[in-house]
């Protein structure tokens, strides 16, 4: 069993910033932080392991750990997996800033209360893909529906990502492709194991 | 989200995309969703950071709403009317006028926003007794003249058809970058199999995904793909059925290949020979191959002679006319449009190079030039020599610049016009990489007293007394009139849907013909020598200002200024939701040459040559080829280097070009 969320392929991803701006459009956010960031990983091009980019908003965990953290009972998982923050309980104590192993939940000063991506579940739910997703123009990024099966070559952890408090995340990555950078990461991997 | 409506228009930038875009509004007007329109199949349905950017940029605080007039020998403006505004540009003008003629004014136009009204300018211009336009192009047009040479026509197959290609050369370019949507296509083909290759002296986003990268120094591409044909040649992988038939010149354009013996090519590019023929032999065996060139090759004196002998590649292997395969550089196939209606040109028009602006500010006389008018563009910061280019323009009698923000440009004005947006005035939009034209509605009232440039022109021509009647009484049943013949019907379609109104169809050269002197290939081209004074086949010949010119052993750097995915030249950088996801503006130097310089990864460097000097962070990287450095260009808000302070003023060989990556520099740490 594992809840919606998304996929990010690593090879067709550019790092462009199409998913933060479509997220900021989406959800009213044109003067606050977006909730999608996009990590570059390697811009210096280090011959120890290829470039790529990591687009990332929340992962809407199995195990959430700014919901199991919360004071006020501001976080809810809904039945298809989707981690949802309620502005009108926040107490904006900040709590889930520390618990968030990924940094997710950004705190809106003028506001008094934390907001993070609630995977557009008013989209989800008229049955569209969420802004980033749709927005994306080489459509590296996929939205993942509850207990679909994620693309044949994706996994859970690539270097750069890793799940360290075992909130177990439902982000799931297509590793790159291309001769030089299945090479590239499988050399990183390596480095990364040892 | 009661009372939305969405609206289907176009975004206008110099781009290869030209997206068809849903901007939806809410029922305040405001801007609440922007997405790709799925009927432009090119592009998939999707935009771009910089289109989703609109829903910021319309609306941003730094944009311009009134005209501003300098303060008497200040740096500061202060806003005026409109009334105010134009008479006294109208005095000016008429005083410049009498004094030195019309053409002691310049009238320069950029790139900046396309639209088929663009031109309307020229209503008052021409009426006014002409003036000095300029003309060239600072970005593409020796390739554009390359392949017309060659093949007689810039066109290319839809983009949609790259999935069908098995072999793809990515040659000067990157699409992952500069063409997003393009590169959808491109990794699309990949995943089906097909081998991407990419020849590039620096590592992109579009070289890590790639199967194959070559990094030639920055000026050989001409050694390198004659070389290339002559490895195909000699292992007899060329198409003899397709060449004996469609060929003009072949053979003694495979005279010309004996002086391309692998060893001499690897020596001018600094490549391994290896690697060269590996490529070559996998471009040949492999159909369909694509081969899709940039325009990053063709920005130095040869460039002309270059661009010939890399398109000519496709036709030695028989890939023109089918569809995964071609020559793609340009597809001019939506510039079907009719000519606008103006009054006659008047004999006192007079014309300067582009890429020269600088050079004639300072230096035209009879008359020298007085006055200034910009519009689209941004000249201060995009044209070679730029700070020469701002100081000419500081020292004109009169400086008029149309614009939505206060670039370097209109920081020299002495009047600012703010210009519209692309949502706040209808127009009809052409493309260069797809085949649609495309309609720009009109989405939201100009802001403000934002006026549309035709408007301007228009009170402009009242003013002076000149007849109005040239600008569109009706917009709608001007623009119908612009339709190529036989659809003018076409403009309710266009509301609709993006439409190809070419009648090619979407494999270019689908019937081998060809609309060159001899109805064929032209590997040799007596065009080319009586147009442009360059020999009949391409060849290759070494950069004046490049690796081992005189220059060098001074200036031993190469610097290349290349663009990125989050700007267009200089425009958008400004905006706060582009700064935060752009690439920074750094120095791109190799860890050889970094070292030798005492040069650390975030160090602060000084790049210098005898025309200008830019001080920014180096960033040391194995990705460029040593010998070369490299730095995004485009200004658009202060702490961007102003690059161009490096870049010099010469003309490609064929058609009027800018030499920008024909730069030697030196770097120093500060």
């Amino acid at each position: 069993m594992s809840g919606a969320g998304f996929l990010v392929d690593l090879h067709r991803c550019v790092g462009c910033g199409s998913c933060v701006l479509a997220c900021r459009i989406e959800n009213g956010r044109a003067d606050d932080q977006s909730w999608r960031r996009v990590l570059p990983i390697n811009l210096r091009r280090h011959p120890g392991g290829p470039t790529y980019f990591l687009s990332v908003a929340c992962h809407h965990c199995d195990e959430p750990a700014c919901l199991r953290g919360c004071p006020s009972r501001a976080y809810e998982k809904r039945s298809d997996g989707v981690v949802i923050h309620r502005d009108e309980r926040c107490l904006g104590c900040r709590y889930c800033e520390m618990t968030c192993p990924f940094g997710t939940p950004k705190y809106d000063a003028a506001r008094g209360v934390v907001s993070k991506c609630h995977l557009c579940a008013h989209r989800l739910d008229q049955g569209l893909a969420p802004a980033c997703v749709a927005a994306c123009p080489t459509e590296a990024l996929r939205y993942v529906a509850p207990d679909a099966a994620p693309a044949t070559d994706a996994r859970a952890e690539v270097p750069g990502f890793v799940d360290p408090a075992g909130c177990r995340p439902n982000l799931r990555f297509a590793v790159p492709k291309g001769a030089r950078r299945v090479e590239l990461f499988a050399t990183l991997e390596q480095a990364v194991k040892r | 989200m009661a009372a939305t409506r969405t609206i289907r228009t176009v975004c206008p930038r110099n781009c290869y995309c030209t997206c068809g875009m849903l901007v939806t509004l809410d029922e305040r007007g405001q801007i609440v969703q922007i997405e790709g329109d799925p009927a432009n199949t090119a592009t998939g349905g999707h935009v771009c950071l910089k289109g989703l950017s609109y829903a910021r940029r319309v609306g941003y605080r730094d944009r311009l709403l009134t005209p501003l007039r300098r303060r008497k020998g200040g740096a500061e403006f202060d806003p005026i009317g409109w009334d105010e505004a134009l008479s006294e540009i109208t005095d000016g003008l008429t005083r410049i006028r009498a004094a030195n003629g019309p053409s002691s004014v310049l009238y320069y136009e950029g790139s900046g926003s396309h639209g088929a009204l663009g031109g309307l300018s020229m209503a008052f211009w021409r009426q006014f007794g002409g003036c000095t336009t300029t003309y060239g192009d600072l970005c593409w047009p020796a390739g554009l003249e390359a392949t017309r040479l060659t093949y007689g026509a810039n066109l290319h197959n839809h983009p949609r058809l790259t999935r069908d290609s098995r072999f793809i050369l990515i040659w000067g370019h990157n699409p992952a970058e500069t063409n997003v949507h393009q590169w959808r296509l491109i990794l699309d083909a990949q995943e089906r199999g097909a081998t991407v290759a990419v020849i590039d002296p620096r590592s992109t986003d579009t070289t890590d995904a790639a199967d194959l990268h070559l990094q030639p120094r920055p000026g050989t591409d001409a050694a390198l793909a004659m070389g290339i044909a002559r490895i195909i040649v000699d292992a007899g992988l060329h198409d003899t059925a397709f060449l004996e038939s469609h060929a003009a010149g072949f053979e003694t354009y495979r005279a010309r290949l004996a002086d391309y013996p692998i060893e001499r090519v690897a020596e001018i590019t600094g490549l391994d020979a290896a690697a060269i023929r590996d490529l070559a032999l996998a471009y040949a065996k492999t159909h369909p191959a694509l081969l899709i060139a940039g325009f990053g090759l063709q920005r130095h004196h040869r460039a002309g002679q270059t661009m010939r002998a890399v398109a000519l590649l496709p036709a030695v292997t028989g890939n023109v006319g089918i569809a995964g395969g071609g020559w793609q550089y340009a597809n001019l196939a939506s510039h079907c449009l009719r000519e606008l209606p103006l009054p006659p040109e008047p004999a006192t028009m007079r014309s300067i190079p582009v890429s020269q602006v600088a050079r004639h500010l300072e230096t035209l006389a009879d008359p020298p030039v007085r006055a200034a008018w910009i519009e689209r563009g941004n000249p201060g910061s995009q044209n070679p020599a730029a700070p020469r280019l701002r100081a000419a323009l500081a020292s004109l009698d009169l400086v008029v610049v149309v614009d939505q923000f206060m670039t370097p440009t209109a920081s020299c004005a002495d009047i600012v016009l703010p210009a519209k947006t692309l949502f706040e005035e209808e127009d009809l939009v052409t493309a260069y990489w797809h085949p649609y034209v495309q309609w720009r509605a009109k989405v939201l009232d100009p802001p403000g007293d934002v006026k549309p440039e035709t408007e301007i022109w228009r009170l402009l021509c009242e003013r002076f007394g000149y007849d109005t009647t040239w600008f569109p009484a009706d917009r709608r049943a001007y623009l119908r009139r612009l339709l190529p013949p036989g659809h003018e019907s076409a403009l309710e379609g266009l509301m609709d849907a993006p439409l190809d109104l070419s009648g090619n169809g979407d494999v270019a050269f689908a019937d081998r013909r060809f609309p060159t002197p001899s109805g064929r290939v032209q590997f040799a081209s007596d065009e080319a020598v009586s147009l442009w004074k360059v020999g009949p086949v391409p060849d290759y010949a070494p950069l004046e200002e490049g690796h081992g010119s005189a220059l060098a052993t001074r200036l031993p750097l190469q610097l290349l200024s290349c663009k990125t995915r989050d700007r267009i030249h200089s425009q958008f950088g400004n905006l706060d939701w582009v700064r935060e996801v752009e690439r920074p503006h750094v120095l791109d130097v190799h860890p050889a040459d970094a070292s030798a310089r005492g040069i650390t990864d975030g160090a602060r460097v000084a790049v210098w040559n005898d025309r200008g000097r830019i001080e920014l962070v180096a960033r040391v990287t194995p990705g460029i080829r040593p010998g070369v450095v490299h730095v995004i260009e485009g200004w658009c808000h202060g702490g961007d280097p102003d690059v161009n302070a490096l870049t010099g003023e010469g003309i490609t060989d064929i058609n009027h070009g800018a030499t920008f990556y024909e730069c030697l520099v030196e770097v120093e740490r500060l």
